[in-house]
Formats: C-alpha cells, sequence, structure tokens
C-alpha cells in the first residue's frame, strides 16, 4: 500500500537517500543495507532525506541507529532532514530527537555536512 | 493547556494597551454594524416611522452590546470564554419576514423570544448531540456563512438590488477603494496597519463616498430632530406567537446554533495552535450565550442574533484575540445605543462600504470552514452529506424564486441557503448513520500477517467514522509496530476497532506473550545491542503515542488495549 522506496542523489560531496512511504521490520533492513553500502563504499557526508516518509517502526529507528554508529565509526558524517508532522512526532515520542543530527530542510543540512569534507 | 499560535498579538487572556483596546473594539463594532442590516430590513418591512425606526436601531445595538458581553463571559452556564463577536443574522431574516406577514412585528419579537428558548434548550445536550452535529458539519455552516457573506458582499458592492439586475459603477469605485485598502494593509503592512486595516478601509470608503454624494445620514433624521443623548423608546414593541411558526424558528435556532458551535470552535483553534476537538464547556457556554441574546433581543424589539464568523476572522486577520476587546464592544454598543447620532451614522452606512466590508471577512470566514471539514477524514458518505448540503445551499441562492413556490411553511426553510444547507447536512447525516457500525473487526490470517490489509482496514473505517486524521494515524502506527513485535503468532491476530466520537479503541488478541511496556525509555546502546532493545522501543513508543496502553493474558491468549482520545 505504502511500500518503501529508497532514491539517491547528489550534492556536491553529500549523497542525499531519499526515503519514501513507511519504514517497518521489512523494509528497514533494506534502509541499513543502503546506509551501511554508502558508508563502506567511502562517502563521507550522508543525507537522509525524511520528507516523504509516512511512518516508521521502531525497527527503522534501529536501522537509523546502526547506520549512524557505523557513520561515526569510519568517521563520515549522516544527518537526516525533513521531519514532518507524524514522523517527527515519533522522534519526539521516542526521545530520540537528540539521538540524530537532524536538520530542518535540505538545503540547511547541505550547508552543514558540505563544511569539513568540502 | 493550549499552544499560542505565533502570530497572535494579544491572544484571549492578554490585556492589550487602552488605545489598542479602543481602536479594536471600534474596529469591530464597524464590521457588526453592517449586520444593523437585518433588524433594518425587519423595520423597513413593517413601515415604522422615523423615530420608531430610529428607536429599533439604537435598541438594536443595545442587543448587540448584551450579546457580545454574553458570548465573551467565561462563566459556567454562559459565555464561550473567547473573543467572540456577535451580530444580527440574514438566518433568522426568512422566519422574521414570514412571521411579520402573518402577525406583524409583535409575532416577529415573540417568536425571536421562541428561538432563543430553543437554543437556551439545546446548549446542555451538545455533548450528547455531538454525533449528530459532529465538526465537519459545522465547518460546513461556516463555509455556507461565508459564502453568503461574500455574495452579500458582491451584491452590495456592486449596487445590484432585486429591482436593478445592474452594476452601478460608483458603487464599484467606492467598494473596490475601500476592498484594496484592506487588503493591502492585512497582507502588506505589519502593526497597526495589519490590526485596523478593515476599520482603516471603512473609513477610506466612509471618505470616498461621502466625497462622491453617496453618503446622506439627512434621509435617516426624524422629524422631530436629532438629540445627543436619547433613551430609546419601546413604542415598536409587542409580543405574540404562533404555533405554526415554532418549526421555522426552531430550524433558524438550530442553525444559528451550528453557526455558534463552528464560530466558538474557530475561536478556539486561532487562539490554540495545537487545537483539534473542540472544547465543550465552551461551545454548551457559547450556545447558551447565543440563547439568552437572541431572547434579550426579541424582548427589547429586535431580530436574532447570532455569532459573527467575520468578527472572528478579523480577530485571526489581525492577530487582536483578547477578550477584553469583546467586553470592550460590549460596553462601547451599550453607550452607543443612547446616542442616536451614531445610529444615524451606522444606519447610513454606504452599502459599498458593507460590501467590501463583507467580501474581505467572507474570505477568512469560508477558509476557515473549509480546513475545519478537511481536519476530519471523509468516505462516500461523508462526502456526499457535505458535497449534497453545499450545493443545497448554493441552489437555494441560484433559484431562490422557483423554491420559493414551496409550501408557505417549508419555505423559510428553502429560502435561506444556510438553513436549507444545515437542515440538509443534519439529516444527511443522520440518515447515511445508518449501516455504520461502531465496532469493527478485522482477522488476519497466520502465515504472513499482511500489514497493508490493516492499514487499508483502519484507514477506510476512520473515514466511514469520520474520524480525526492525527488520530487514525497514530492509531495506523500502533497497530503495525504491535504486529512488528507480535510477529506471525499461529492462530493469526485479531483486530479490532471501536469508535464513539470521543474515544477510539483498537483490540489486540493473538496468542502468545504480552508486549512489555517499559516506563523509560530504552538507550541508544540498548537499542542497538539486541532485538530485545528494538522491542523495549517499540513498547516504549506504544506508550508515548496511545493515550493509554494495557495488556492482559490468559492461558497464552492475549488482548492488547490501545485506546485514544478523540
Amino acid at each position: 500500500m505504502n511500500a518503501l522506496s529508497i532514491g539517491q542523489t547528489r550534492a556536491g560531496n553529500v549523497c542525499i537517500v531519499t526515503l519514501t512511504g513507511r519504514i517497518d521490520s521489512t523494509s528497514a533492513s533494506d534502509v541499513m543495507a543502503e546506509l551501511t553500502r554508502l558508508i563502506s563504499s567511502g562517502e563521507k557526508s550522508i543525507l537522509v532525506d525524511l520528507g516523504a516518509v509516512l511512518y516508521l517502526t521502531s525497527a527503522a529507528f534501529r536501522a537509523l541507529l546502526v547506520a549512524t554508529n557505523e557513520a561515526e565509526r569510519r568517521a563520515a558524517k549522516l544527518a537526516l532532514c525533513n521531519l514532518a508532522g507524524h514522523v517527527r512526532e515519533l522522534f519526539e515520542m521516542g526521545g530520540l530527537l537528540d539521538v540524530f543530527a537532524i536538520h530542518n530542510s535540505r538545503d540547511e543540512a547541505l550547508k552543514q555536512l558540505a563544511g569539513p569534507h568540502a | 493547556m493550549t499552544t499560542r499560535p505565533p502570530g497572535l498579538i494579544y491572544a484571549v487572556d492578554d490585556q492589550p494597551p487602552l488605545a489598542i483596546l479602543a481602536v479594536s473594539a471600534l474596529q469591530h463594532i464597524a464590521l457588526m454594524a453592517i449586520t444593523l442590516i437585518f433588524p433594518i430590513i425587519v423595520a423597513r418591512e413593517a413601515n415604522l416611522s422615523r423615530t420608531q425606526f430610529l428607536d429599533l436601531v439604537s435598541l438594536s445595538m443595545l442587543g448587540l452590546g448584551v450579546a457580545n458581553i454574553c458570548f465573551c463571559l467565561r462563566l459556567r452556564l454562559i459565555g464561550s470564554g473567547y473573543l467572540c463577536g456577535a451580530a444580527y443574522t440574514a438566518i433568522f431574516l426568512g422566519p422574521s419576514l414570514f412571521a411579520l406577514q402573518q402577525g406583524g412585528l409583535p409575532l416577529v419579537f415573540g417568536m425571536t423570544v421562541v428561538g432563543g428558548l430553543v437554543q437556551v434548550a439545546i446548549a446542555p445536550l451538545l455533548r450528547r448531540l455531538r454525533a449528530l452535529l459532529p465538526s465537519e458539519i459545522a465547518g460546513l455552516v461556516i463555509a455556507v456563512v461565508g459564502l453568503t457573506l461574500a455574495g452579500l458582499g458582491v451584491r452590495y458592492g456592486l449596487g445590484i438590488d432585486a429591482q436593478q439586475q445592474k452594476i452601478n459603477p460608483e458603487y464599484v469605485i467606492v467598494a473596490g477603494v475601500s476592498l484594496v485598502t484592506m487588503t493591502v494593509l492585512n497582507v502588506w503592512s505589519k502593526g497597526y496597519g495589519k490590526m485596523f486595516c478593515v476599520l482603516i478601509g471603512m473609513t477610506v470608503g466612509y471618505a470616498v463616498s461621502a466625497a462622491r454624494g453617496m453618503f446622506d445620514p439627512a434621509a435617516i433624521i426624524p422629524e422631530g430632530g436629532l438629540s445627543i443623548v436619547r433613551v430609546p423608546q419601546l413604542q415598536h414593541m409587542g409580543l405574540s406567537f404562533d404555533p405554526v411558526l415554532i418549526a421555522p424558528f426552531a430550524v433558524a435556532a438550530l442553525a444559528a446554533t451550528l453557526r455558534a458551535m463552528g464560530d466558538v470552535s474557530n475561536a478556539q483553534r486561532i487562539n490554540d495552535a495545537d487545537w483539534v476537538r473542540p472544547n465543550f464547556a465552551s461551545l454548551a457556554g457559547g450556545v447558551m450565550a447565543n440563547g439568552v441574546a437572541v431572547m434579550f433581543c426579541g424582548l427589547v424589539g429586535s431580530s436574532g442574533i447570532n455569532t459573527y464568523s467575520s468578527s472572528i476572522g478579523l480577530s485571526g486577520a489581525t492577530g487582536v484575540t483578547s477578550r477584553s476587546v469583546g467586553y470592550a464592544i460590549g460596553l462601547g454598543f451599550c453607550v452607543l445605543a443612547f446616542v442616536p447620532p451614531v445610529a444615524v451614522a451606522l444606519a447610513a452606512m454606504p452599502l459599498p462600504v458593507m460590501g467590501a466590508a463583507l467580501f474581505f471577512t467572507a474570505a477568512f470566514v469560508f477558509t476557515s470552514g473549509l480546513q475545519m471539514i478537511t481536519a476530519r477524514m471523509l468516505d462516500a458518505r461523508k462526502t456526499l452529506v457535505i458535497g449534497f448540503s453545499f450545493a443545497m445551499a448554493i441552489v437555494a441562492d441560484l433559484y431562490h424564486e422557483a423554491l420559493m413556490e414551496m409550501p408557505i411553511v417549508l419555505q423559510p426553510i428553502f429560502g435561506n441557503s444556510l438553513v436549507l444547507g444545515t437542515v440538509c447536512a443534519v439529516v444527511l447525516n443522520l440518515l447515511m448513520r445508518i449501516g455504520v457500525r461502531q465496532q469493527v473487526s478485522l482477522k488476519l490470517a497466520p502465515g504472513g500477517i499482511n500489514r497493508d490489509a490493516v492499514e487499508r482496514f483502519l484507514t477506510e473505517q476512520g473515514a466511514r467514522w469520520a474520524a480525526r486524521r492525527d488520530i487514525m494515524q497514530r492509531a495506523i502506527f500502533g497497530v503495525v509496530q504491535l504486529l512488528e513485535v507480535v510477529g506471525d503468532p499461529p492462530g493469526g491476530v485479531e483486530v479490532e476497532a471501536s469508535f464513539d466520537e470521543f474515544n477510539l479503541d483498537i483490540r489486540i488478541r493473538y496468542v502468545g506473550v504480552p508486549l512489555t511496556i517499559p516506563d523509560r525509555r530504552p538507550t541508544p546502546k540498548e537499542i542497538l545491542e539486541s532485538e530485545h532493545g528494538e522491542t523495549l522501543l517499540a513498547g516504549y513508543l506504544l506508550r508515548q503515542s496511545a493515550d493509554s496502553i494495557s495488556a492482559s493474558g490468559d492461558d497464552g491468549f492475549v488482548e492488547m488495549i490501545l485506546h485514544y482520545d478523540h
């Protein structure tokens, strides 16, 4: 009904991953696999755009945490942007807003990410 | 708790400086004074003398004063507690003119008192009647009022009347200058310009009208001259009653009640950035205030009064929603009722100035109504209720002449777009409830739980119930999250949803172990380290997203209940 699709674009040195649909246990592994693949391939700045995500479950949060952890381990940056409505509510409910690097918009995130690695 | 919207300059509990208070009140007074047109129409049809005519206008202003104070009160039984302006309404015009034909002004006033009594009787029952008068119907009423105001504004602004279906260029100039002034100040100015855009626009309109010879207060001055201060007399007053007229006045009272509910909800929404549902104590107080005010107006010899969507639109547009402004408006009208020159100036307000102000505020009223409708999920039934009723309201204006061929008892319903739209919506809403079950369930067979089916089931059911979007979204998340943790139990899963306008309860039954619902959020380390951490996060998210959650189990049969306040 609202299956997840994963898109990818670049803006300078930043790799932008756009997620669309819902992220639950069936699709969270795809997100985790894609993000860890990008980190392993040497990407130093990854931006995950959640603007088109309908909702995400605990499995999705875990996938994002694993990817963030992996990025830190490899001295890369992973940030999230465009958290809106129900998705932002879920981050708030889970007390997870401070756990990730979160930006209000894609532009704001790109300015931040472009810095040290540019 | 309410969240103050960032655009508000003076919120409901704020106390603006005296100068701001006075000018804000004056602006509302000018806007509300437009609606004196409705008692004036009745007075003109009754062929009153100039003195009696002026008395009626003055007493109508007194009625406005009392009504404004009643609406703003924050008492247990009466008052909405918000800046909720009062104004004479077209809703009672049809029944009033009909009563005038049947028994003269005493019958108009007597039946107006009856209309007020109906509202007083409805007010304490509002909570129980909620299912019959849901907020999407209140939104529809507000949207129709917006359209009616816009239509009236265009008619006055263009100088079109029943006799002359032709545009008057002089009117267009005055209305155009006035409307452009209001719009420019509202959109491209800040501070006082934005706050007083309507008053400034109307003043500009008066000035242009005077310059073009369209402002003639002399035509209203009584034969014996005009004193500065005068206690209005009740010479035109009398009371009589007719049981035949109870039906049209009761329908008008119901429409006025729905409009009051919509307006008070709108006032609540403007004052709370996180508004999701109306506060019923405030709604009931507002409707009670409306009933008392209508009775007062009938007793002093004026016509039916209602909340004023334009005034609430104005408070939203200017960012001044302080309750104190409401009291100042009420006091202002009470004082002005004893100053006949003001009654003359207001009664002589140029029509194109009225038109511009009505058209401007109608935009805010109409969009507020649409927002109230679209906050709910609408399935085919609800879409038909809203669509048909909206269309019928428009048809009442488009084919007014044809509909007035109806039997005389039905004319007050079919002759007024708001009354027809409201009756249609209430009746259709009742009919469309047939066959809508308030409790439904879905059985998910073992061997791969189909989450798409769950989403579809809850989405469709939410629309059938016209449930709030945000609540259904939380419920869908809750069920999917729970199913994710439960996995694929051997006997499958049963999802049961029940709804009653106040509560949404989802029961999930399966064979297995109940989900742990932790009090504290698991740390990121716990979540990362094991799937157990992820399960704890699931339980914590469920606890946070539902208004309450409980689990019970007996011999492996588990029932988890997710409750959401609606």
